[in-house]
């Protein structure tokens, strides 16, 4: 009977559905994530292909009147395994929980303000365990600004998580939804308050390999030369990178997707993706996020083991975080570029390793263009990681 | 991972130095390093502290900064900051003196600040010092000076100095640059750069010059640490000095000036903290009198010559460290640390690499007959044939002695290894220059391939090891490949 009642304060359920129409897979998902009474927020992660304007209308069909968020994705992650071609649900609710969401527009070139604004919903929340959740549009640039802006907003005390929309590797249009609502260039907060503690983590598979490099050159958020040659070259042949690689844009992106550029950071190395940016006329590399000269950089690999290792890490973490808490459900975004590496069937295997630790709770993601997770210092933007929200 | 501790360290004060420097007023530059330095010590609070208020925080939502705390910190009145939603943070504090002393204060969650790190703050904290005292210069000049062309050449010559300082160009052009660009900014006809030799020498050395009479580039002129010259003064004094009158300039002043010096001043310059030399601008015309803001000005460009020098010792340090000094080799550490690396790769993408054990033959002969300069110059002479033959991705190492070890990072097969064991025994089979001798060395090779068992790196250098006396054996001069019948003493 206690178990029913902590159940209704306080629940995360998620629905999947794999029909072609858009309103009757988004109707079919949402009807299926609302296992409990008093639904809070809906979280859609639907993908590229649907029609978003009926994704929503269905969504509203099926929980009218219920806050609604999302996302396009380059795959959707739940307990079914990896999926593309899905609309996926996340329903969170109970007396418990306090949501409280906004959305800000025309965030290029003002990516901190933008950050800044949607801050502000965590004011409309009073329970005292909190995060902000974002999602953003993963093809605006300068992704670590509009979390800096949240973090000038919040300060220390308020963990940030969330991720960046994805367009299944089109590179030309993701989107967010925000209740009725289909945005680009903007980035959607989601003040979630609840009476029990709330825990986000984060980590990535990879190592660094050799020496470190010096960023020698730098501008406009590229790298330009390290250790005093064009930054492309020498990356490429630190990797011992096939010819092609130093020629052909696709060969290029192909390449370095599985091979991130590390940044010297002081608990560790940050993986930064290089293969969106592409410069071979100007031999610069750049991606994810600006790197200032005078830094250290890596070049750096993974496989199968060690990103599954790193999935292990991040749950056992983010668990721990719940101080013995039991968890009710999470949300895991892991990054698109990580299914290069991973394959169609490591990303099995790597939802295999999220239902080992979920067990029977629910969880649900999406593969992202761009992972938000912060509980200690400033930064809280990433690359080529798995980011975990649990809710306890 | 190559000293990450100390080269994290500097790393960091470049890149602060980068973003501050490309402010272009003092709010903005002291927001950037607010927020830089927080970001660089992975810090959730960070704040500065101008005549007794927070100018600048990151960490707090804005109408909850809880300034009077903040301030006390800077008295050294608590070892921690409350931080809302985190509880009591350990926090450091670092000063920075100049026309607008002020404090920079860090506070993170639970992890206190090392040593070091406590270092980074202070050196975090002159930066910013040397950033304000640039801008005001700017607006000092601005007043005295109405020219917007002048302020203009100030802002890029000094823009310059902290680009080359932060690209991490050639020391001596740095300093060159620094102090022809004194020189030209003060519109005088002489810059020069005086730097003790020695820590604790009582004489400094001309590092560099401008606009002196010519003289021969070799014979770098010494001063005296003593009050006699403007140099002297600030070395001693570790303040700017300053000399109006043809009567009180000093003997090398009139020795290096292309006329009579009529004016001087000179500021002092450090080193990782220690007074350590002087940079110096004189006149010869008769009616020059350098104002504050002239003072100011040259001490912003001493500041510069600071940070230059410190940072280009700490690159030397850090490359000693990983680096055999003679040949400039990867050490033995670094070789098997990157071996390590390398394996993991080579047995996840099923390819294979090899090590080849390098032993000089007759090396001995050389030491004991021409004598031990004779023996570096010879290694020396090695190393540079052994690196020739081998491709970018592959590494060299000198394991001590008239020993080397060599890393092929990507081979198909045995056949591979040995072609380029092969190449390296001709290139030192050739007779090298060395001590007004032709010596022939000649060298034995091990070659040890990966395999897809998977081993330690140590244990695949100890069986190019083998594999090379299993050469040296045969006769010098040759290579052989490790093969598991090579028997194990």
């Amino acid at each position: 009977m206690l178990d029913e009642e902590v159940h209704n304060r306080r629940w995360l359920g998620v629905g999947r559905s794999s029909l072609a129409d858009s309103g009757a897979a988004a109707t079919e998902a949402v009807s299926e994530a609302r296992i409990g009474p008093d639904p809070k927020l809906l979280i859609v992660f639907a993908a590229i292909t649907h029609d978003t304007a009926a994704v929503l209308a269905g969504v509203a069909q099926a929980a009218p009147g219920v806050p609604v968020i999302g996302c396009t994705t380059h795959g959707e992650i739940g307990a079914g395994g990896p999926a593309d071609g899905t609309v996926t649900v996340a329903a969170i609710g109970g007396a418990g929980l306090e949501i409280a969401t906004c959305a800000a527009e025309h965030v290029s070139g003002r990516q901190a303000d933008a950050g800044y604004e949607v801050a502000a919903c965590i004011r409309d929340v009073a329970q005292p365990h909190r995060v902000l959740m974002l999602l953003t549009d993963g093809l605006v640039r300068d992704q670590e600004s509009i979390v800096r802006g949240c973090y000038r907003a919040l300060g220390a005390g308020t963990p940030l998580f969330g991720g960046a929309a994805a367009d299944g590797w089109r590179m030309s249009g993701a989107y967010l939804f925000k209740d009725g609502q289909v945005l680009t260039d903007a980035v959607i907060g989601a003040a979630i308050a609840s009476e029990a503690p709330i825990a986000v983590g984060v980590g990535h598979g990879y190592r660094t390999v050799g020496q470190p490099m010096i960023v020698t050159r730098a501008a406009d958020g590229r790298v330009l030369t390290l250790d005093d040659r064009p930054a492309l070259d020498v990356y490429l042949e630190r990797l011992n990178a096939p010819p092609e690689a130093y020629t052909d844009p696709s060969a290029f992106t192909a390449f370095v997707l599985s091979r991130p550029l590390g940044v010297q950071r002081r608990s560790g190395v940050e993986a930064r993706n290089l293969s969106t940016e592409v410069d071979l006329e100007g031999r610069s590399i750049g991606g994810g996020g600006a790197i200032d000269p005078g830094g250290l950089t890596w070049v750096m690999t993974g496989d199968e083991e060690s990103i599954l290792d790193a999935v292990d890490t991040v749950c056992q973490d983010t668990l721990d975080r719940l101080g013995g808490n039991e968890p009710i459900g999470m949300l895991t975004f892991s990054c698109a570029a990580l299914r290069a590496v991973l394959g169609d069937d490591g990303i099995r295997r790597e939802c295999e390793r999220l239902q080992r630790w979920a067990g029977t709770m629910p969880f649900a993601g999406f593969y992202t263009y761009g992972e938000i997770a912060r509980n200690h210092g400033i930064d809280g933007f990433h690359n080529q990681t798995l980011a975990v929200l649990a809710l306890s | 991972m190559a000293g990450p501790a100390e080269s994290l360290y500097i790393q960091q004060l470049v890149e602060l130095l980068a973003v501050v420097s490309s402010s272009t007023e003092e709010a903005s530059a002291v927001q950037n390093a607010v927020e830089r330095s927080a970001q660089a010590l992975e810090a959730e609070v960070a704040a500065a502290v101008i005549d007794g208020k927070v100018v600048a925080s990151i960490g707090f939502p804005p109408r909850a900064v809880p300034h009077e705390e903040i301030v006390a910190m800077t008295r050294q009145q608590h070892a921690e900051l409350h931080v809302p939603g985190l509880g009591g943070c350990p926090a450091v504090t670092a000063s920075w003196a100049g026309s607008h002393p002020g404090h920079l204060v860090l506070a993170r969650w639970g992890a206190p600040f090392q040593v070091e790190e406590q270092n980074l703050v202070r050196g975090m904290a002159r930066v910013l010092e040397l950033t304000l005292t640039m801008l005001r210069t700017l607006v000092a000049e601005h007043a005295i000076r109405e020219s917007l062309q002048e302020r203009q050449r100030l802002l890029e010559h000094l823009s310059a100095i902290q680009r080359a300082i932060s690209h991490r160009e050639d020391l001596q052009h740095i300093l060159d640059t620094i102090t022809d660009g004194a020189r030209d900014l003060l519109g005088d006809e002489i810059g020069l750069l005086w730097v003790r030799d020695e820590p604790d020498s009582g004489r400094a050395r001309l590092a560099a010059a401008a606009g002196t009479r010519p003289g021969d580039p070799a014979d770098r002129p010494v001063v005296d640490l003593t009050a006699a010259s403007p140099a002297g003064e600030a070395m001693v004094t570790d303040r700017v000095a300053v000399r109006h009158g043809q009567e009180l300039q000093s003997r090398m002043l009139k020795l290096l000036g292309p006329s009579t010096v009529h004016a001087s001043m000179a500021a002092p310059v450090h080193d990782s903290g220690v007074l350590t030399g002087a940079l110096v601008v004189a006149s010869c015309d008769t009616n020059r009198r350098y104002t504050p803001a002239d003072e100011q000005t040259l001490s912003a460009f001493a500041e510069n010559v600071s940070l230059a020098l410190t940072d280009a010792n700490t690159l030397v340090r850090m490359r000693q460290a990983h680096h055999d000094p003679l040949t400039g080799l990867a050490s033995r550490g670094l070789f098997l640390e990157q071996l390590s690396q390398q394996l993991a790769i080579a047995d996840a993408d099923g390819r294979k690499l090899a090590v080849l054990f390098l032993d000089l033959d007759r090396f001995k002969d050389t030491n004991d007959s021409l004598g031990h300069a004779a023996g570096d110059q010879l290694l020396t002479l090695t190393a540079g044939r052994i690196t020739a033959q081998l491709r970018a991705g592959d590494t060299a190492s000198r394991f001590g002695g008239d020993e080397f070890a060599v890393m092929l990072a990507r081979v198909d097969g045995p056949q591979d290894a040995a072609t380029v064991a092969r190449r390296i025994v001709t290139a030192l089979a050739e007779p090298m220059r060395v001590a007004q001798h032709w010596l022939r060395v000649g060298v034995s090779v091990g070659v040890a391939l990966s395999n897809t068992d998977g081993h330690e790196p140590a244990e695949l250098v100890a069986r190019a090891d083998l594999a090379m006396y299993e050469a040296k054996h045969r006769g010098t001069g040759g290579y052989a490949l490790y093969r598991e019948t090579v028997p194990r003493d």
